[in-house]
């Protein structure tokens, strides 16, 4: 019984973030081949070349960081996106963590991402870093509202946070069909948590690369590792709640779950590239002027649904 | 039980993630004080970067505590919403509406602005 | 060995360079920002090699060895078309003067690297703190009680000042931005002062380079010059510009057919140049370079705009433009266009369409054969040059960018064109 209840699910979450990891990779340089950038190398080499390299640096410190916060923020990001990703019902009897209140355990989730990724910027004392980490805060307070406004769309017909619960209230019909809005108003957290894409605005090109411009070696890379995992578990949670989890015909839930999540990557990575860099100011106006009411509409529509 | 997995999955990707930082570089010598300064594109900082820094969007930090609330009010409402029925839908009416003329105030005031 | 399998799989992967460009060294940036087994890198932390391209003048030897002292190990040095420093001659590094061997240089450069076959990488700063702090101080710290001292080797940012967009007064952070950063024109140092992240005050300490132009321009202000050619250059001088800004936008598969367009300037047909640019406009305006990247701020007044010249001063509304006096353009039905707001955004859809007139201006002169003919006078893409070379004009940023917040700057200062045209035309 521990077997079942522990020891799959765990196999099951760090297997995902790995190989998640990796597809996610893979599906960015396919991405960047579509819209016509030539890559070094074959899209299924070319991260675990970049891996080896990263691990061969020297890692890089500053004058006077913050040394704890130097050291442990790309570990905390990892640890984050895992409990993340611990949350996602695998198939019926397999959840690593069936609590009943899964959803606000991801809300945690998605608020401390925002002092993780502030900690690397910070913790290094240098200017283009700090610049990018005060500046990436404004968008983490932003997109926490949103986020939980649309989950809690969809715990309405579940009548229940427990992540199990939403998935068994889609037997009928997914939510992504039943809350049009929700999905694309998730996406777009997606992004934002990861910063990546249109929402960069903590690694961004115009500081010279934000709060990573001093970081190198094997601290970039468990850095990169955690973004692409937090986004792994991101689609993780976006499949459970909008796409079914692990509902599904004639394959096992677990290999449902990760299709749907490789699916919800692979669009995630073609908008991360799609679109050009939104400036802060444009960007809190858009949030709090324009995603925030849809996902009040989103919510009083799954509420009205949920009564019908 | 279920915090026994969370425990083990906290456990194991900080610890793993420590590890992968730590054992690369385990016998590398310190960075020299150069390679430590601040990348400025050759120039060099008069000061310390930690500082009283203004934050550009403290207005709409206020705007979202009060969301913040609603959000802890949300939590339970959800879970019963079904059995209130209109009751429900009434109330959180009330609050959502009572929040959106905050967010209008705040447009007109500027809030949203990066000032 | 788990290290060898592990260096030989990264030495497969690009060659990650970071680019310190001297004097005409954007010549091989364009090259190698095409090559697919190069990645040029904002953070030298984030490179294996330094690339010094063009001659780096004696002044701007120090901002180098501190640039050189940033990379962390292993890396190495490479010098093309520069004169390596005197410390590094020692250890033996590799001088590159021919664009085709460059490329292959720097991967090759890069493979020894990581097998460990170049030894120690040399450091040339002394490893000291910049400010003296042990056992000074209550605790060693450096710092004298609650104010002042050099904690930790530099000063805390102290005094506070009043802010220019909210008037708070909190602390400012002052420092100097070298000749060396990768994402505005080469050698171009300022001392930058900040506030949170509005620039606050911005002085230019020494110039941005000048540009080498296209030989075209030169002989047109000399001799009679095919109309189709000069346009032809003008386009392949604004993408390269509309390059770095859309490096600076996170757009890199665009910033990269951008130059891949420049490049097939010279060679392709006018017809298919103008359908690929075509193309490419539209797919800048969907992925939402304007909408969403591009600020409307960094508007130029008057004085500035007319003092500027070229496409700036058209994008603030002064319809001025040298090619209207010339009878061979006047023949082809030349017109000048001009937008209304002067700033960042205008500057860059004034840009794209002065693209899009060249090659329809190309297109007829090719028909015709046309020539221009005036001498004296030629509108280079800067700007006018009537008697003198459009000159440097840093000094404008010192009144356009306090105020702006720092991607805003940043963005201004690639959508004008501070740096003076050099005397030397391009090889």
């Amino acid at each position: 019984m521990i077997l079942d209840q522990l020891i799959w699910p765990l196999l099951l979450v760090f297997a995902t973030l790995g190989g998640g990891v990796y597809l996610l990779a893979v599906l960015d340089g396919l991405a960047a081949r579509s819209f016509g950038l030539p890559q070094a190398q074959s899209v299924w080499l070319l991260p675990l070349s970049r891996g080896a390299w990263l691990l061969s640096q020297q890692a890089n410190v500053t004058e006077a960081p913050d040394w704890w916060g130097w050291r442990l923020a790309p570990a905390l990001y990892l640890t984050l996106a895992a409990i993340g990703l611990a949350l996602v019902p695998w198939s019926r009897d397999w959840v690593a963590t069936d609590i009943t209140t899964s959803l606000v355990l991801w809300g945690s989730v998605e608020a401390l991402a925002t002092v993780v990724i502030f900690l690397q910027g910070w913790s290094a004392n240098t200017h283009l870093a700090l610049i990018g980490a005060y500046r990436y805060v404004a968008l983490g307070l932003s997109y926490i509202l949103i986020s939980m406004f649309v989950l809690i769309g969809v715990t309405l017909p579940a009548e229940s946070l427990a992540l199990t619960q939403v998935v068994a209230s889609q037997q009928e019909l997914w939510n992504v069909l039943r809350q049009p809005l929700g999905l694309p108003l998730f996406l777009i957290v997606g992004l934002s948590i990861t910063f990546r894409g249109p929402f960069n605005l903590a690694d961004s090109t115009d500081l010279a690369g934000g709060t990573s411009v001093e970081v190198s070696g094997p601290q970039r890379l468990v850095w990169e590792f955690a973004r692409s995992a937090m986004l792994v578990a991101f689609s993780g949670i976006a499949t459970t709640a909008f796409l079914g989890g692990w509902l599904g015909p004639w394959l096992p839930g677990p290999l449902w779950v990760m299709l749907k999540m490789l699916a919800v990557l692979a669009i995630l990575a073609w908008l991360g590239r799609w679109f050009a860099r939104i400036t802060p100011e444009r960007c809190i106006s858009l949030m709090w002027l324009a995603l925030l009411p849809l996902s009040f509409i989103d919510l009083i529509w799954a509420g009205v649904e949920a009564l019908l | 039980m279920e915090l026994l997995a969370l425990l083990i999955v906290l456990l194991i990707s900080l610890g793993g993630g420590l590890l992968l930082q730590w054992w690369p570089n385990r016998r590398q010598p310190m960075a020299t004080y150069p390679q430590r300064a601040p990348f400025l594109g050759g120039g060099w900082p008069d000061t310390h970067a930690w500082s009283r820094y203004h934050l550009r969007y403290y207005p709409m930090t206020l705007l979202l505590i009060a969301f913040e609330m609603e959000m802890m009010f949300m939590y339970p409402w959800a879970v019963v919403y079904v059995e209130q029925g209109m009751k429900a839908v009434m109330e959180m009416g009330m609050f959502l509406a009572i929040l959106c003329v905050g967010i209008l105030y705040g447009w007109r005031e500027g809030v949203f602005k990066w000032q | 060995m788990a290290v060898s399998w592990l260096s030989r799989l990264a030495a497969r992967g690009p060659a990650t360079v970071f680019p310190a460009l001297g004097m005409q060294g954007e010549e091989a940036f364009y090259q190698l920002a095409l090559h697919p087994e190069i990645e040029l890198v904002d953070s030298p932390r984030h490179a294996s090699l330094l690339l010094v391209a063009g001659g780096v003048p004696p002044e701007l030897h120090e901002p180098l060895r501190r640039v050189h002292d940033q990379l962390p190990a292993p890396f190495t040095t490479l010098w093309y078309q520069s004169e390596p420093l005197l410390e590094l001659q020692q250890a033996g590094v590799v001088r590159v003067d021919s664009l085709e061997a460059l490329p292959d240089a720097l991967v090759d450069a890069h493979r020894k690297v990581l097998r460990g076959e170049l030894g120690v990488s040399p450091r040339l700063l002394v490893d000291e703190p910049p400010n003296p702090w042990r056992g000074l101080g209550d605790d060693g710290h450096g710092g004298e009680g609650m104010m002042g001292g050099v904690p930790y080797g530099r000063p805390m940012a102290m005094p506070p000042t009043q802010d220019l967009r909210d008037g708070l007064a909190l602390d400012t952070l002052t420092f100097r931005l070298g000749p060396f950063f990768p994402l505005w024109p080469a050698g171009l140092e300022a001392e930058v002062i900040l506030q949170g992240d509005i620039v606050q005050q911005f002085s230019v300490q020494s110039r941005p380079f000048p540009r080498a132009m296209s030989p075209v321009f030169f002989d047109a202000w000399e001799h009679a010059m095919s109309i189709a050619r000069l346009e032809r250059a003008r386009v392949q001088y604004h993408l390269r510009a509309l390059f770095h800004a859309l490096h600076l936008a996170g757009l890199p598969d665009l910033a990269w057919r951008a130059l891949r367009l420049a490049e097939a300037c010279d060679r392709q047909t006018i017809t298919a140049l103008e359908k690929g640019f075509k193309d490419f406009e539209r797919c800048l305006k969907r992925r939402g370079f304007f909408a969403l990247h591009l600020p409307t701020c960094g508007t130029l007044n008057t004085e500035h705009a007319e003092a500027l010249g070229g496409f700036a001063a058209r994008a603030a509304g002064i319809e001025g433009d040298a090619r209207r006096d010339d009878e061979g353009y006047r023949r082809l039905g030349f017109s000048a266009i001009s937008q209304q707001a002067g700033d960042t955004q205008s500057r860059w859809r004034q840009r794209l369409a002065e693209v899009a007139q060249s090659l329809t201006l190309a297109a007829r002169a090719q028909q015709n054969d046309a020539v221009t003919a005036t001498t004296g006078v030629v509108e280079t893409p800067r700007g006018v040059w009537r008697d003198e070379r459009p000159g440097d004009a840093s000094a404008l940023l010192e009144k356009l960018l306090p105020g702006l917040e720092w991607g805003e700057a940043l963005a201004t200062i690639a959508s004008l064109d501070v740096a003076g045209v050099s005397q030397w035309a391009r090889p």
